[in-house]
Formats: C-alpha cells, structure tokens, sequence
C-alpha cells in the first residue's frame, strides 16, 4: 500500500534534485529553469498528496495557482534569459559574474 | 459571504489592477508617446489608493469587519500602515523616475503599469491572512520586480541582475512553497487562524520544517543575512530608479509579511524562531557594514546598508512584542525616507553629458559645486549612521528600547556597537564630499521633481521629524494591536 | 526701562552687530557702532556713579531673566547696582570709551579691525555682567566671559606664533585660577545654601569660627571658602604664583594691554574680594593670606620691573605690582582705599598703557627702551601725558598742601592703612609696599628718561632700519637714522587728554568720598570705621614716606640714566647674579617649566605611547579596525559573483536553520 510517506518522500527527493540542479550545475542556465520547474514540481505533488490525504480540497486549488504561477516564471525567466544572451552572447552560469564584490 | 463588504476592503488593490489594465491597454495602443501620461496617472492612482487605505485604517479597527474573502485576506490597521508606505514609496519613486530612462531614450509606457502591478502583489503580501493569497502576492511583485531590473534591455548589467534575482527569487519562492506545502499537510489549513490553531492543538517535526522552510524564503526577500546574497548584484545592476525602489517599498512589503506571518500563525512558536531571527539580524548587521566597507560604487554601498538596516528591523521582530513590532514598524517608515531621500540624491547626480555618477570618485568634492545636494545627503547618511538630532536616531532607539524590555539587553547591546561600524562608511560620504577635492565635473541644476522628493525626505530626517513621533507612535501601535489582537 | 540695562547691553548688542557684520560692511561702520555704544554706556554711567557720591542714589537690583530653578539652586539674571558696581561702571565704561577711540588710530592699518573691535565691545560686556552680577554664577559668567574675550584679544594677531602661545597661557593659567573659584562657588553653595550674594554676606557673619572637614582636617569653613575664592582672584588679577601670563599677555595690541591687562579685567580679582569682603572679614587666615600675597607681588614685581627693556613689560610689571597694593589693603580691611586704588590706578596705568602705545606707535612698533631717546623734542603731547601718567603712579603730591596727583592719594592711604592696622602683618605690608613705591619711582623715571630723554639711540632698532632702509654703519654718526617719529592722530590724542585729566585729579577729588565717607559705601562693602581713623592719626614720618623714596628713585634713575650712563651696565655687571635672577623675572617661567610642564609633557607621554597608542589604540579602535578591514575583504571576497555560490550560501543557511530547530 502506498501512503502519504511514500510522497512525501517523493517530493523531497524531486526538491532536492532540483536544488541541486541549482547550484552543482555550472553550464547552463536553462539547466536552471528547469531545476526551478522541478522544485515547482515537487511542491505541487506534495500538496495534491496531502490535499487527497486530508481530504481536503485546498491543497488542489493551491496546486492550480502554483501551476499558472509557473508557467508565468517560466515566461518571464526566458525573456530575461534571451536579453541576457543578446546582450552578452552567452548562456553559461559561469560567466555570470560581472557583478560582484 | 458579503461580498460588498470583502470588495470594499479590497478596494485598493482590485482599483489598482483595474487601471493597470487600463494603462496597459493605453500603453499598447498609444506606445512610448503615452509613457509620460501614464506614468502621471500611476503617481495619481498610487497616492489615491494611499488616501484610501488611509481611511480605511479608520474604519478597520473591528476585526471581523475587515475580513474579506472568508478570511483569505484581511484590511486592518497593519496593512493600512504598511499600504501607505508602499503606495507613498513607489509613488515618489517613480515621480524621479522619467528622467534616468528618458535621457538615454530607454523610458516606456510598460514601466509605470508594471509598478501598479507590483503595487498590487505587496499590497497583497501584507494584508493576506491566508498562504494562498500569501503566495499570489509575492509571485505578483516578484515577477514583475524581475522584469523591472533587466529594463534596460541593452544594458549587460542590468540584464545580468534581472537574470540573477530571477534564478535566486524563484528558488526563494520554491522554497516558501515546499515549506507551505508542509505547513498545509500537517495542520491541515492555509489559513492562518487555522494554522495557529493547528499549532496550538499538536506541533509536529514536519510542521515545524515548514515553519523554517517558509520563514527562510521571506527571508531572502528581506534580504537577511545569509539570505541577502542576491542584493548587493542586483541593486548594483539594476537601473538607479528600479534599485531606489527595490530598497523601499518590496523592503516594507516582505518586512511586513514577515511580521505578520511570525507574530500570528506562527506567533505561538516564538521559542523556536526566535534564536534565528537574532542570529540572522546580528548577521546582517554585522555582514551589512562589513560589506560596505570598502565599496566604490554608491549603489552597491547603498544595497549593503540595506542589508544592515534590516538587520536593526528584525531586533524588533526578535523581540516578539507588540512594542517590537511597532518599533520595526517606526524604522521602516523611517528607512524608507532615507533610502528614497539618498536614491534621489544619488539620481540627481549627472555628468554634464546625461551619464550618471555612481561612485566614491564621482562626488568628491561635491559640496563645492552642489551644496544645497551635498548637504541634503549629509543630513541622510547622518540619520543613516543614527546620529542625533537625525530622524534616523529615533528609529534604532525604538526598535532596542523594544529589545531592552523584550530582555534581549545583550542583543540590543551588540546591536548598538555594530552600528558604530555601519557609522564609518556613512561618514565616508561626507569625507568624500566635504573634504576631497573635486575631480570631475557635475550637472548643475536638477529637475524641480526630483527636489521636491528629497526635499520632503530631508526635513523628515530632519530634527524636523521629531514632530512625527507621537502620531507615529500611535499608529504603529494600533498596528501592532491588529494583530496582537488576534494572537 | 533702568539705565543699567542700556549700559550692560548695549556693548553686547554691539558686539553682536559689529561681529556678524564682519567684513560685510565698511570696517568704519564697526567701529562706530561699538565705539558709540560705549560712549553712550559711559554717559550713562557717570550719573549714576555721581549719584552714589552725592548720596541721593539708593542701591537697587534690576532683575533680567527668570535662570535656574532646580531645587534649593534658583537664581536669576538681576543686575545690581550699588556703589561698588557705580565705581566700576564709571571705570570699565570711561577707559573702555577711550581705548575704543584709540583703537580707532592705533588699529588704522590692521585688516580685521571689525573683529577687534567686536572683541573689545563683547568684553565689555562681560566685565559688565561680572561687575552688576547678583549671585556667585552670573559673576562666574562673566569672570569666564572676559577670561574669553581677554583669550580672543591677546590672540588677536593669531598668525604670529608668540601671540597665539601668549593667549593660550593666558587662559590655562587662568583655569589653575578659575578652579580654585569654582570650587569656592561650589562650597559656598553647600555651605550657605544659595547663590545669592546678598544672602550670602547676611549670612557670613554668624558662620565665623564654624568648622568643616576637609582632606582629613578640621578647619574653619570660612577660611577654605575665602582662600579657595582667592586663587581665583589670584589668577585672573595676576598674583604671586599666577602671574606669569600677564607679561606675556602684552603680545596683544596694545589698547587690549590698556583696557583689559591694566584697567579693567585684572582688577575683577580685587573687586570679587571687595564684593565679598563681609565673608573675608570672618576669615582672618584668608585675610592673611591675601595681605601676603598682595605684598609679595607688591615687591617681585617692581623689582622685576627694574630689568626689563620692553616699555609693555614695563608696564605690565608695574600694573603686577600695583594690584599687589590694591590687595594687600585689601587684607589688612582697607577695602575701600583697595577700591580707591583700583579706581585711580585704572586712569593713570591705561593712560600709561595708551602712552606706550603712541610711543611704539611713533617708533615703528619698536618696543625696546633701548633704541628710544630723545622723544620729548619729537612727540610732546605724548610725553606730556606719559608726564601726568608717571607723576600719578610715582605718587607725587605733599600731604601738609592736601594736594598730588591720583596715585598720591591712594598709594598713601593704602600705606598708611597697613600701617595703622597695626599688626605684624600689615607692618610687613608696609615696609613691602614702601621699598616697592622706592622701586616704582626708578623703574617709572628709568622709562621716562630712557624713552624721552638722552640721545636718540633709533638706529639701532631693527625696526627703524627696516623702515629708513638703512644699517647703523650706513647712518654712520646720525644715530636717528634720519628717521622722523610722528605725533599720533587725534583719535589717540583725545584719550590721552582725557586719561591725564583723570590721572591728575582723579584722586584729589575723590579721595574724600573713597576713604572717609561711610555713607557712600553704604552696605555694598565691609567698611571699618576704627581702621580709618587709625590711618589718618600715624605719625607724619610714615605719611611722607612715599614721597621721601619717590625721590630717592627719581635721583637714582636720574643719576643713572641720564648724568652718567654707564652706571646701569656696570652694576648690572657688578650684582651679575643678582641682576640676572630680576631680568629673568626670578626664574618663575623656568621654574614652572620644570615643575610642571616638563612633568606633565612626561606623564602625557606615557599616557600617549604606553597608555593610548600602547595599549588602547593598540587593541582597541586600531585593533578593531584591523578585525573590521580584515572583515570587509573576507565579506567582499565572499560575494564571488557566481549564481551557484550564493545559491549554496542561501541552502547551507536553510540548513543551519533546520538543524537549530530540530536539536
């Protein structure tokens, strides 16, 4: 039988991996978005888990906000994303670095 | 459900969106051409919604009357108080806004809407009662915010900051979400009532996960040490105007949702957060004046000494007291003066040419051909350092007199000593200005808009300001009183 | 409105409006506006001093300004008028009158005159807050105020480095002074309960042979009171001791040596102790002390007086010297002929002070007597005045004709008074001040024969040089150097005049009044009867006994400065060691160097190097400092730039942050 651990664990390995995906990943940025879309991701099963654990209908209402949320980051991150690259010709996390100190 | 009622006190923010819309359509229809009008009517809408949230605070004393929306969303004293900061700042931020675009050829009608709109989210994040409003608000600014520091499109800084707040904000607000997804599954609500009710039935290790996972992502907005590390890039990057507005307004919004998230859902829990909010506001006092030291550039000082200035308003939130709340509900109103005041100086700052002047070498030996700016930005950076008879004094003075009878006294104490740290680069300005000799040459005369800006936040530094304390007082006690009410 | 307040604010006002004006405006329009002030002060003056001689002015109190309410400690601005104050109104307004019109000529070149003049008015004011003061602190205000405005003057020409060094002396010596009133003040509050003078003297009398405790001893309460409050004096009126800024004090212009080291400020000793004198009275080991003292000033300095070349110094020894008189009259109770004295000593020692000035003033600002000569061909109406000047202080005048000059009259009394009281102490007093009058007359004739008489020894200044462009071996057998001194403007002249009227007749006029008239002094000093008449009854040899050594002086000087003018030289030789301690003024300032200065230089230097730079600094703001600088690299070195890095940062806090909660 599967129970809301079993989720939550889930969710925690997805969060995690995409936090990872943050900060190991040094090549691309849209290695980034996609890591956020992951940890998004996590949430959003965790809390279609407990809405269906608890019976309780919130937690599906929330998931839906998080959904239209992310689709609007997504956008806006990809727009910031190709200014960037129009501006300075690449994409890769480590030359990211003209502001700092 | 009367929805009458719950429109009513959510007047401010669906007025607001309305004509963003509106405006946007404008903005659509008529292009660039309209950037100015749109910009005049966004001031209006901002200073009518001030005036509004003003007499709504009145009026918002009852607590069940100012719920709206069962309970999603709630207009009190403390959302009143922090609405008007809001509205106010962005308002006088983009009155000195134009003019930085408009000289490069860079201003659009997009600008001001995209400020409405990120109006509405903050305004939003501090009357929500509910993690899903919550959430709606703070995406609401952020996006928006994002956009706002890459809007020099052509700029590789400033597209740069806006990728960096981006990446960082959105792995902030993953990190609020995965904590509030915990919240919801172990208490069994979104609501904060609910929550506070959950908590005070049963406590759970998972629940308490939550707790931290949230509270730490409300803390990269605030930029509190060692979430802060964001702030120092993209206030250097992002375009003068939008970083004079990131340091304001999004400060008094997140503040305020820290606050009321700390004190009421989770205000029973005091214990537990406690030790972190002391530790983080010791850590982004000391981190922000260290930091600061040693910086060129004014802007990225200017972000560094918000970090160290929020480490002072969290002294207020660990004290966890009524008082605690209303003394960080002083300094931010005293914050956010200074910060626009310096921003409007630093905008007023130009090479002859149109380009603007941003570092150490470029105001030396301004008092000599800007007194009238050099002085101003002495009076601020004074009250910055919190020297008296500055305005700035008073508001360290009540956020520690908070912490002294919270018996943090050895908090207060290290408190007060790491200020003396942030004094140094405070009084490095006026070395610069007073004493170095001028390098380069300064534009002579600057928009009466922008005077009337710094003006107004001078004499509020001013020994003038004193005068303000006693309504201050008041008002930022009721607004404690909101929600201390409903604890 | 009472005449008072025009006379204490108007110089004030003045002040005011000629300081912010500054350079704004012509400096003329500073110079009238102060000198006219002071003209009006001193017109308004004069009625109501005469008033107190006629007997038909009653003694009042003009109150100003509610001040200090707190507890038993309440006072108020009030100005009170009685016949102490009417002498000194009479006396602080009439010279400062003068030597602001002076100034008008002497100061003619100077560029800051505005400032000069703001300066001289805004002392006047304080000399004037001191003189009406009410209580102990409004007195204290203006003992300070003029401390300041004496500060600001002698330091008037602050780019010359011996100036600003003399200022500076002048108001730390002075603090050594102002500690003991200070402290006098504080006590006399514990002890009486007030502030207020006139409760203060009602209630001295019943606190005689009352004891306190005080570092460990039983002593009497009066006698710490009185003496503490006499340092006070000592310093600001340059006593034994507390000298040593006077003579250096002459670096100032020369109508600031006139008006504030000779006439006014240096008096305020003498007056605080008259003021106070019903609480000396009950103090006989203060009264003591102050005899001493005044006779041991009285002497030093008229012999220092003989030595010295510079006609300022001169003079500012001589004026040393003659306070010493004012305040041994003092101690032996004579607190009226003390007053007389002031009185008179103020018009004939500015007279010589404004003299002096118009000599340098014709000489090039050269000050050296040496270099003089011959002057009384060249500029006689200043000789003729410096002649009225030096006929006062040497005390001419017969008794049996009831007629001298100003400084005969209350040089006298003052004698004759130490000498009726009677006790070993005023005989010392007496036998003091009488060797002193013996040295007062030769140093007085050695200036006059030195600077008016003789050949014209000019060339030898460097001063004249610079002027006629010559060497002494260029000008060869003419030892004026061709130069030619010049009479001074009328602006300088009027004051003379006036002074000299003052110096001739000040005293045969008022000496009456002063010394015999009980009603004039009313209650506003301790006036003893018996005394007085014990002055007039002593035996005639101790009443020509001034006169008797005038002449001795005068034959001295004349026979050594002028019959044969190599005897100065020779004996300077013969008595070497003895000539050498007067000339360096008994070796105070060397003394003092090594007493005090070089051990505090010693003790600051340990603070400095082991203490503060050792120790404090060391770890303390440059330690910190270091931490802070070594902390802002760390912090700046820490924001690398890179997305991951703060992403890490922001996980390791999220972290931390989980671990606190959950263990």
């Amino acid at each position: 039988m599967i129970g809301i651990e079993h989720y939550i664990v889930v969710s925690a390995i997805l969060f995690v991996l995409g936090v990872l995906g943050i900060f190991l990943n040094r090549k691309n940025i849209i290695v980034i978005l996609m890591a956020i879309e992951l940890i998004l991701l996590s949430v959003n099963l965790q809390l279609v888990a407990f809405s269906a654990f608890l019976g309780d209908l919130v937690g599906q209402v929330f998931a839906m906000f998080v959904l239209t949320v992310a689709a609007g980051e997504a956008a806006v991150g990809l727009a910031i994303l190709v200014i960037y690259f129009r501006g300075r010709g690449t994409i890769a996390v480590d030359d990211v670095d003209r502001l700092k100190g | 459900m009367d929805y009458a009622t719950s429109f009513y006190f959510t007047a401010t923010e669906i007025g607001l969106s309305l004509c963003g819309l509106a405006l946007l359509l404008v903005a659509g229809w008529q292009g660039n051409k309209s950037a100015r009008m749109v910009t005049i009517i966004s001031v209006a809408a901002l200073f009518g919604a001030a005036i509004f949230s003003i007499g709504l605070f009145d009026r918002a004393t009852g607590e069940v009357a100012g719920r709206a929306f069962g309970d999603l969303y709630r207009a009190d004293a403390f959302g009143s108080f922090a609405k008007v900061l809001i509205y106010v700042a962005a308002a006088a931020v983009l009155i000195v806004t134009p003019r930085f675009f408009e000289r490069i050829d860079a201003y659009r009608a997009e600008y001001p809407v995209l400020m409405l709109f990120n109006a509405v989210g903050m305004g939003m994040m501090v009357s929500a009662t509910d993690l899903m409003t919550l959430y709606i608000g703070l995406e609401m600014s952020s996006l928006s915010s994002y956009v706002l520091a890459s809007f020099l499109r052509n700029d590789e800084r400033s597209s740069e900051a806006g990728l960096k707040y981006f990446v960082l904000g959105a792995l902030a607000s993953g990190i609020i979400l995965y904590g509030v997804s915990l919240v919801y599954g172990f208490t069994g609500s979104t609501n904060y009532a609910g929550i506070r009710a959950a908590f005070e039935a049963s406590f759970s290790t998972g629940a308490l996960f939550g707790v931290v996972f949230v509270l730490a992502g409300l803390a990269f907005k605030i930029s509190a040490v060692p979430f802060h590390m964001w702030t120092p890039d993209v206030y250097e990057g992002a375009p003068t105007p939008v970083t004079a507005f990131f340091a304001s307004a999004p400060k008094v919004a997140a503040m305020g949702m820290l606050l009321r998230m700390a004190m009421d859902p989770f205000g029973g829990e005091a214990d537990a957060w406690r030790q972190i909010v002391i530790f983080a506001a010791l850590a982004s006092i000391v981190v922000g004046a260290l930091g600061a030291i040693g910086q060129q550039n004014l802007k990225r000082l200017l972000a560094y000494s918000s970090i160290n200035n929020v480490g002072f308003i969290m002294i207020g939130l660990a004290a966890a007291t009524p008082g605690g709340v209303a003394g960080a509900l002083t300094y931010l109103a005293i914050y956010v003066a200074m910060t626009i005041g310096s921003f409007t100086a630093l905008l007023m700052l130009r090479a002859p040419d149109g380009t603007n002047l941003e570092t150490f070498a470029d105001i030396s030996g301004l008092s000599t051909k800007r007194p009238a700016l050099a002085w101003s930005l002495l009076a601020l950076m004074f009250s910055l350092a919190g020297i008296p008879p500055l305005f700035g004094f008073w508001g360290k003075f009540v956020v520690f007199q908070a912490a002294v009878q919270a018996d943090l006294v050895a908090l207060a104490a290290i408190g007060i000593a790491a200020s003396v740290i942030g004094a140094f680069y405070y009084l490095k300005f006026i070395k610069v200005m007073f004493f170095d000799e001028p390098t380069r040459e300064v534009e002579a005369t600057s928009p009466v808009s922008h005077w009337v800006v710094l003006g107004i936040c001078v004499a509020i530094m001013s020994p003038l300001g004193y005068l303000l304390t006693v309504p201050l007082g008041e008002w930022t006690a009721q607004a404690a009183a909101s929600f201390v009410a409903a604890m | 409105m009472h005449p008072i307040l025009l006379i204490v604010f108007l110089p004030l006002l003045a002040a005011l409006v000629a300081g912010l004006t500054n350079k704004a405006a012509p400096s003329v329009f500073a110079k009238a506006i102060t000198t006219g002030a002071l003209f009006v002060s001193a017109a308004l003056s004069w009625p109501i001093f005469l008033g107190f001689v006629a007997g038909t002015y009653e003694p009042t109190v003009v109150p100003v300004l509610k001040w200090v309410q707190s507890g038993s400690l309440a006072f108020d601005w009030a100005l009170r008028v009685d016949t102490l104050t009417a002498i000194m109104l009479v006396v602080i307004n009439t010279v400062s009158a003068l030597v602001h019109l002076y100034s008008w000529g002497y100061m003619d070149e100077d560029p800051d005159q505005p400032r000069f003049f703001a300066y001289l008015s805004l002392f006047t004011f304080a000399m004037l807050m001191l003189v009406t003061a009410d209580n102990l602190v409004q007195m204290f205000f203006g003992w300070e105020g003029v401390g300041l405005a004496s500060y600001l003057l002698i330091g008037f020409w602050f780019r010359k480095p011996s100036a600003s060094a003399a200022a500076i002396k002048a108001f730390v010596v002075n603090r050594v002074g102002d500690l003991g009133f200070m402290l006098g003040i504080f006590g006399t509050y514990l002890v009486f309960d007030t502030v207020s003078i006139t409760e203060i003297l009602a209630a001295a009398p019943g606190m005689s042979g009352a004891t306190i405790g005080f570092l460990g001893y039983n002593v009497y309460t009066m006698d710490v009171l009185c003496v503490l409050l006499f340092i006070g004096a000592m310093g600001k009126s340059a006593q034994l001791g507390l000298h040593t800024w006077l003579p250096d004090a002459m670096e100032g212009p020369t109508p600031v040596s006139a008006l504030i080291h000779a006439a006014t400020m240096v008096t305020a000793g003498v007056f605080m102790v008259c003021r106070l004198s019903p609480m000396f009275e009950t103090a006989p080991v203060a009264l003591g002390l102050v005899t001493f003292i005044g006779a041991a000033t009285c002497i030093f300095a008229a012999t220092v007086g003989t030595t010295q070349w510079d006609i300022k110094r001169v003079i500012a020894y001589s004026t040393c010297s003659q306070l010493g008189y004012m305040f041994f009259a003092a101690g032996v109770g004579a607190y009226g002929a003390a007053m007389f004295h002031l009185f008179t000593h103020a018009f004939f020692k500015a007279l010589l002070f404004l003299g002096a000035g118009s000599v340098i003033h014709a000489m090039h600002h050269e000050q050296d007597m040496r270099y003089y000569g011959e002057l009384r061909k060249h500029i006689p109406l200043t000789f003729w005045a410096m002649m009225a000047g030096t006929l006062a202080i040497t005390g001419v005048g017969i008794y049996h004709l009831g007629a001298g000059f100003a400084g005969f009259w209350s040089k006298d009394a003052i004698l004759e008074v130490a000498y009726g009281r009677g006790t070993e102490l005023g005989n010392f007093a007496f036998w003091m001040g009488t060797f002193a009058a013996l040295l007062t007359s030769f140093y007085s004739w050695r200036l006059m024969f030195l600077t008016f008489w003789g050949k014209p020894r000019w060339i030898e200044s460097e001063h004249i040089q610079h002027s006629v462009h010559k060497t002494p071996e260029e000008a060869g057998e003419d030892t004026t150097g061709g130069y030619h001194p010049h009479e001074s403007p009328l602006t300088m002249l009027i004051p003379l005049g006036v002074l000299s009227i003052g110096a001739v007749l000040a005293g045969q006029v008022f000496a009456p009044t002063f010394l015999d008239d009980a009603a004039f002094w009313g209650s506003s000093i301790f006036y003893n009867e018996p005394l007085i008449h014990a002055m007039h009854n002593v035996p005639y040899l101790v009443k020509y006994a001034a006169l008797i050594v005038m002449v001795i002086g005068l034959v001295v000087a004349w026979y050594a400065y002028i019959k044969d003018t190599s005897i100065p030289a020779k004996t300077a030789e013969q008595l070497g060691p003895i000539y050498r301690f007067l000339y360096n003024k008994w070796y105070f300032d060397e003394l003092y160097h090594y007493l005090f200065v070089v051990p505090a230089f010693w003790l600051g230097r340990q603070f400095w190097k082991i203490g503060d730079v050792g120790t404090i600094d060391r770890f303390g703001p440059n330690g910190i400092a270091w931490v802070v600088e070594k902390g802002s690299v760390g912090a700046r070195k820490f924001q690398t730039g890179y997305l991951y890095s703060y992403a890490l940062v922001m996980l390791l806090g999220l972290v931390a942050a989980i671990t606190w909660v959950l263990f």
